[in-house]
Formats: structure tokens, sequence, C-alpha cells
């Protein structure tokens, strides 16, 4: 069967291509797949750091207002408190609205129940009534539910920071496995292309230099060319056909 | 030497390699797997270069020795290579030389490994693993050499490459059907132990992994603690026959499931090896019991297990013998330089040389008492040539001195002499465990990366006997 020396080097290139393509796909395909990881890890668990982070600061805040109250400084203990609670709630929600691991949501309805009872001692007057000035009444009730809070808050935020480690460590795998297909295709193509030039040398150049040898020989007299060609493709055709071409034109000089 | 005759049987090693690759690809996207990326990926890979030198080469009858040599040995060095693409695309423990270390030791059959974790990989990579053990186990080349049906005179050249002369005793008939023998055996004893695994209590998956390991003599399980895991007496009695069976000459137990009378029944060389193992487990048990390790069963079971799995350099492991007394280390190592018979998956050593070597010292005994006798070296009926005996005795010396220079090479990384003795030998041997920080239940990731590349090289002198190696550079161009 011939080969045609077209079919060679499209398959050749072809091969080639199909390397290149599918390598480009899966890098493409895990880059996606990467970026994504990258946007659900601000929108899962960067979110919930961040709003815990908030939480914590209101809670810090609304206990400095709680000692001023304490202290009879009434208005700059509410509008510290009322400023704070506001922060507390629209970080609460956030992190309300933004639960993406196990036990997040058990967490999240601890705070509320336990900020509730913490905020109902507070948002009941404390200036000119019994409490002002009371400190034990404040460390013993007041200061322990504000602790207890910070923990449940502090677990909230590790398990988001812990899932986050997690997901960069995973990242970091997702990341090689996307370069990797990248880096072994263009080697591959490299030893590819060494390899077709090898070939292009073996199966086009040598049988090109085969020939002009053997029409050299020819012209110092060979009655026929004989290159040595033993591929099955245009170059042993073109072997035939100077022949055949060659014998047509000893004919006439016989018949001289 | 003709460059594109030797690229296109590589094409079919990669071909061949690609047959694998894509069952372990099936089994990923059946899992749903993170392995499916770098295992279609590579399925591609050895498809194009496979594919590839076949639209350039027509059809070649012949191949010359060197030739032959060339393609043997680029033949494995590639398999160990594309073999590690899917564990490097992976990523997690296999870095570059951690995916070179693990794939050369797939493919010589030596089951060292460089993984905490084992069960942390996806089936499809483990998978691969096995199937890595398994083509090597008889041999890269020999599943090219049954199906190049064209080249009858490249196959008698290959499988010269491919196999020493001693291995080739006992098979005594034309090349293909030796192939076609070896082949027939390896399959056959890989479903049967399947087979009985399942039967067992191993899942299928487990089953067909072990059982590849098993036949291969390579060592590599599923699970991080190798048969061990599976706590089942009648698994590991299973795995031990086959175990002791795959050490065997292929050409005797073909004969002795055809009733030829070249059986192992009747080979002085199989009941030799028989009976160095059993003594071999008898004294390992005895120190087991007499140390207060285990009582008189269990000590007989882990001894059995670990001699036969050693001696036959398997690699399985049911107990870790780096606490065992030093006497039974000792018997250990011993089976770790002894190997198993030649014909068989096994590498290293092989019993059939310490066999000639201790025969051929007898006769240099009579010899000096006989200045002017003459004695010729048999065995099991077949006599051996002066030529074979030198080039025995010369192989035992080659294989000294690498050992030796290995274990320098590791002493010169500042790794503890049990470590890079243990180490050396267990890799040249293609065993797989040693002792010190590679014992049986442990693994090669603590030593350096200079170190495990000098391992893996070690592992391919002992799969390639050597001499192929040698004959490599001694190869013309012409």
């Amino acid at each position: 069967m011939i080969v045609r020396l077209k079919t060679k080097l499209l398959a050749g290139f072809m091969l080639l291509a199909s390397l290149l393509i599918v390598a480009g796909t899966i890098s493409v395909l895990e880059f996606i797949k990467l970026s994504s990881s990258f946007s659900s890890l601000l929108n899962n668990n960067y979110k919930s750091i961040e709003a815990s982070k908030r939480m914590l600061e209101a809670l810090e805040r609304e206990d400095s207002g709680i000692l001023l109250l304490l202290l009879g400084e009434w208005e700059k203990g509410r509008s510290i408190l009322e400023e704070a609670d506001s922060s507390f709630q629209s970080s609460f929600e956030t992190a309300k609205n933004n639960i993406t691991e196990d036990n997040e949501q058990q967490l999240i309805s601890a705070i509320h129940e336990q900020y509730n009872a913490y905020k109902a001692r507070w948002i009941n007057p404390i200036v000119y009534t019994r409490k002002q000035g009371d400190i034990s009444w404040y460390h013993n009730s007041l200061h322990k539910e504000f602790l207890e809070i910070k923990l449940v808050i502090n677990e909230l935020m590790s398990i988001n920071q812990n899932s986050l480690y997690n997901k960069t460590s995973t990242l970091q795998i997702n990341a090689q496995r996307a370069v990797m297909p990248g880096i072994i295709a263009i080697l591959g193509a490299v030893v590819f292309l060494v390899m077709l030039n090898f070939y292009i040398r073996k199966q086009f150049v040598e049988p090109l230099k085969q020939i002009k040898t053997a029409v050299k020989k020819h012209a110092k007299g060979d009655s026929m060319i004989s290159s040595g060609i033993n591929s099955k493709d245009e170059f042993k055709e073109l072997e035939v056909e100077i022949n055949q071409m060659l014998h047509r034109i000893q004919k006439p000089d016989e018949k001289n | 030497m003709r460059t594109e005759v030797i690229l296109k049987i590589l094409g079919v090693v990669l071909l061949f390699n690609a047959f694998f690759l894509l069952i372990s690809l099936l089994i990923s996207l059946y899992y749903k797997e993170s392995s499916v990326t770098p295992l279609l990926f590579t399925t591609l890979i050895c498809l194009i270069f496979g594919l590839f030198p076949m639209v350039f080469s027509g059809k070649h009858q012949t191949l010359s020795f060197s030739e032959g040599i060339v393609v043997v040995v680029s033949g494995w060095l590639l398999a160990c290579f594309v073999g590690m693409l899917p564990y490097v695309m992976w990523g997690t423990e296999f870095t570059l030389i951690n995916a070179w270390f693990e794939s050369v030791s797939g493919f010589t059959t030596t089951g060292s490994t460089v993984l905490h974790d084992v069960e942390a990989l996806p089936k499809g990579l483990l998978f691969w693993r096995s199937a890595t053990h398994w083509i090597g186990g008889v041999g890269v080349i020999i599943f090219v050499l049954l199906i190049l049906p064209h080249a009858k005179n490249a196959r008698i050249t290959l499988l010269n490459a491919e196999m020493s002369e001693l291995s080739k005793s006992n098979f005594h008939f034309k090349t293909r059907t030796t192939i076609q023998i070896l082949v027939i055996v390896y399959v056959g004893l890989t479903l049967a132990e399947t087979v009985l695994l399942k039967l067992a209590g191993m899942d299928w998956f487990d089953g067909v992994n072990h059982a590849f390991a098993t036949i291969a003599t390579g060592g590599f399980s599923t699970k991080n603690n190798s048969v061990a895991y599976f706590n089942s007496s009648h698994i590991e009695v299973i795995i031990m026959v086959f175990m002791l069976i795959s050490g065997m000459h292929f050409g005797l137990l073909f004969g002795t499931i055809t009733g030829s009378r070249f059986n192992i029944f009747r080979s002085k060389v199989v009941r030799a090896y028989v009976v160095v193992i059993l003594a071999g487990i008898l004294l390992v048990a005895a120190k087991l019991y007499t140390n207060n390790f285990y009582g008189w069963i269990d000590a007989l079971r882990y001894a059995s297990f670990q001699v036969i799995s050693v001696g036959t350099t398997t690699g399985f492991a049911t107990a870790d013998t780096a606490f065992w007394p030093v006497f039974t280390q000792m018997i250990i190592i011993y089976f770790t330089i002894q190997c198993a018979m030649t014909g068989s998956t096994s590498g290293g050593l092989k019993f059939d040389r310490v066999y000639l070597f201790m025969k051929s010292v007898k006769k240099q005994v009579n010899l000096i008492r006989h200045p002017h006798g003459v004695f010729s070296l048999k065995m099991d009926g077949f006599r051996i040539s002066e030529q074979l005996e030198r080039q025995t005795m010369l192989f035992i010396v080659l294989y000294v001195f690498t050992f030796f220079m290995t274990t320098l090479l590791l002493s010169l990384l500042d790794i503890d002499l049990k470590t890079a003795f243990s180490a050396s030998i267990t890799t040249l041997g293609n065993v797989g465990p040693g002792f010190g920080n590679v014992s049986s239940l442990g693994n090669f990731d603590s030593l350096p990366a200079i170190a495990k590349f000098i391992l893996t090289i070690s592992m391919l002198l002992g799969r390639l006997e050597i001499y192929s190696i040698i004959a490599l550079f001694t190869v013309s161009r012409h």
C-alpha cells in the first residue's frame, strides 16, 4: 500500500496538534476549576471570618459601653452601645447568610441566642438604678456572658479558618495539576519535533539525495537509475517514473 | 543502528502501556476520581508517541543484537518514564523524584514505596501502580514480542537481550512458543489468584491488585499495612502459595501443568529452592518463639509469610521485621541476596546462580583433589557449558560489586549503615522492604532525593541483570 508523503506529514502534525489541543484544554479546564475555587474561598470562608472579626470588635465596644454606663456616663455609654449593636447585627446577618461548613448553623443559632440574652441585660436602664457602680453584678453576670459569646464567635472563626487552610492546600495541588499537563505537553512537543525532524530527514531529504546520486551516476553512463529507496511513497514512484522516462528515451536510440 | 526500527518497537511498548492506562482511566471515571486528568493525558501521550513511528516506518524483519539491547534498555526506561507521568500530574506525595522512584519500583517489581498513605491514592492510580508490576513482572518487552507477528528474527534477538542464558534453560521450545508459555502461565496464575482472593474475602479490586503484585513478585499493596491489613490466614496462605509458585521457573510450571517430564517435582533446583526456604522458615520461627515474640502457631505464620515474601522477592508484609531479633533479620537478608529462580518473574541474583556457584565450588575442590580429572556441571540433567559457568561467576562478582558501590554511595549521603546496606541489597534484588528506616512496614521517603535516584538505578540494574546495561555502553553505532 502506498502511503502518500502528504498523508504521513499530515498524520504527524495531526498527532502533535492533538497533543497540544488536549494539553491546552486540560489546562484551561483546570484553571477554570482553580478560579472558581478561588471565588468559593472568598465567598464561603473569608466573608464569615471577616464577619466574626467585626462581631468580636462590636462586642468589645459594647463591653466598653456597659462600663461607661456603670460609671454613670449615660449618653456616651448608650451611643456606643447602639452603634456597636447595629454593627454586630449587620455582621451577624452576613455570617447567617453565609453558612458553608458543617456545624456552622448550630454556632450561628448559639450566637443568636446568647447575644439576645446578653443584650436583654444591658438594654434595661443601668444609670440611676441599683446597678450603677455595681462591679460584682457586671463581673458575675454580664462579663461572663460576654466571654461565652466571644468563645462561640471564635469557634465560628476557627472552623472557617481551618476550612480556608484546607482549601488553600487543595488549591495548591489543583494549581500543580493545572500546570503539569502544559509542562509535559511542551516537553512532549519538543521530543515530537526532534522525532519529526528525524523522520523528515530520513523520509524526505535522504531519498532526494539518493535520487540525486543515482541521476549523477546515470549521467556518467549507467543505463538505469537505482537509488535504493525502499519506501512505498512518491519518492519510489519518482524513481520508477525516471526509469520509465529513461527507458522511453533510450528506445528511439536503440531503434536508430 | 537503525533508529527508526528501534523507535517503532518502543512505540509498541508505549501502546501496551496505553492499554493498561486506559483501564486505569476507566476505573477513575467509574469512581469519579481526581486522577482522571493525569491518566487521560498519559494515555494520550502513550498513544500519540506509540502511533507516530508507525506512520513513518515500514515492516522490519530483522534486528541486530546491538539494536535489541538498545530496545530492551530504552524500553524499560521509557516505560518507567511514562509510568511516572500520572503520579507527577496527580501531585500530593509525588514529587518528581518520588514519582520516578515509585514508577521504577513498580516496573522492576521491587515494590519499595515512598508513600506514607497509600490508601489516599485514587483507585485508578492504585490500579496503575499495580499494573506497572504486572507489565514489568514478565518483562516490558515480552508482551511486545507477542504482538510482533512478522518479525521472527527480531523476536529471537529481543528475547536473547531480555532473558539471561540461564533463564532460557528449561524452555525447550521455539522462541514464539516460549513467549506464549510465559504469557499463558502468567495470565493463568493471575486469574487463579484473583478468584481465590475474592473467595477468601477480598473485594474484586483488592483481589486483582494483590494478584498482580503477587504473580509479578512485586509487593505493592492497596493498603498502608500491606497484607497485614486483612488479618486473614486464608488470604495469607493463598498469597504465600502463589508467591512461592511465582518464584519458580515458568517453563517448569508449564511442564507440570501439561504433564511434561520437565516439571517442578523432578527438578533438583526447585527441590533445593523449597528446602532452603523451609529451613529459613523453621529457623526464623524457632528464634521468634524462643525470644517470646509469638506462640508456635503465630511464629510459624509470620515467619513463613515473611521468608516466602522476601525469598521470592515479592515484599508483602504481615509483620514489621524491623523489630524482630537480629538473627531472624540476618536470615531474611540472606533471602534478599539469594532471590527466587531464573525463568520466574523475580529479579536480582537468583537462586539458580547460587546453586550453580555451590556446584562450581564443589567442582573446583574436585579439581584440586584430581588435577587431571574432567568434571562437568549439570543442572536438572542439562550440562552447563564452561562459558555459562564463567558468565554466572562473573555475574555474581558484578552483583556484589554493584551492591557494594550502592552502599558506599548511600553512606556518602550520611545514611546509616543498616539502612544503606539493606536498601542497596533490597533494591538490587528487586525485593522491596529492607531494615532500618526502610523496613517492611516503613518506606523510602525519608531518604534524600539523590539516594532515591541511586536506588532506582540499582533496581534497574537488578531487573536487567547488569549485563544488558553494560552491553548498552559497548554497543556500536553502526
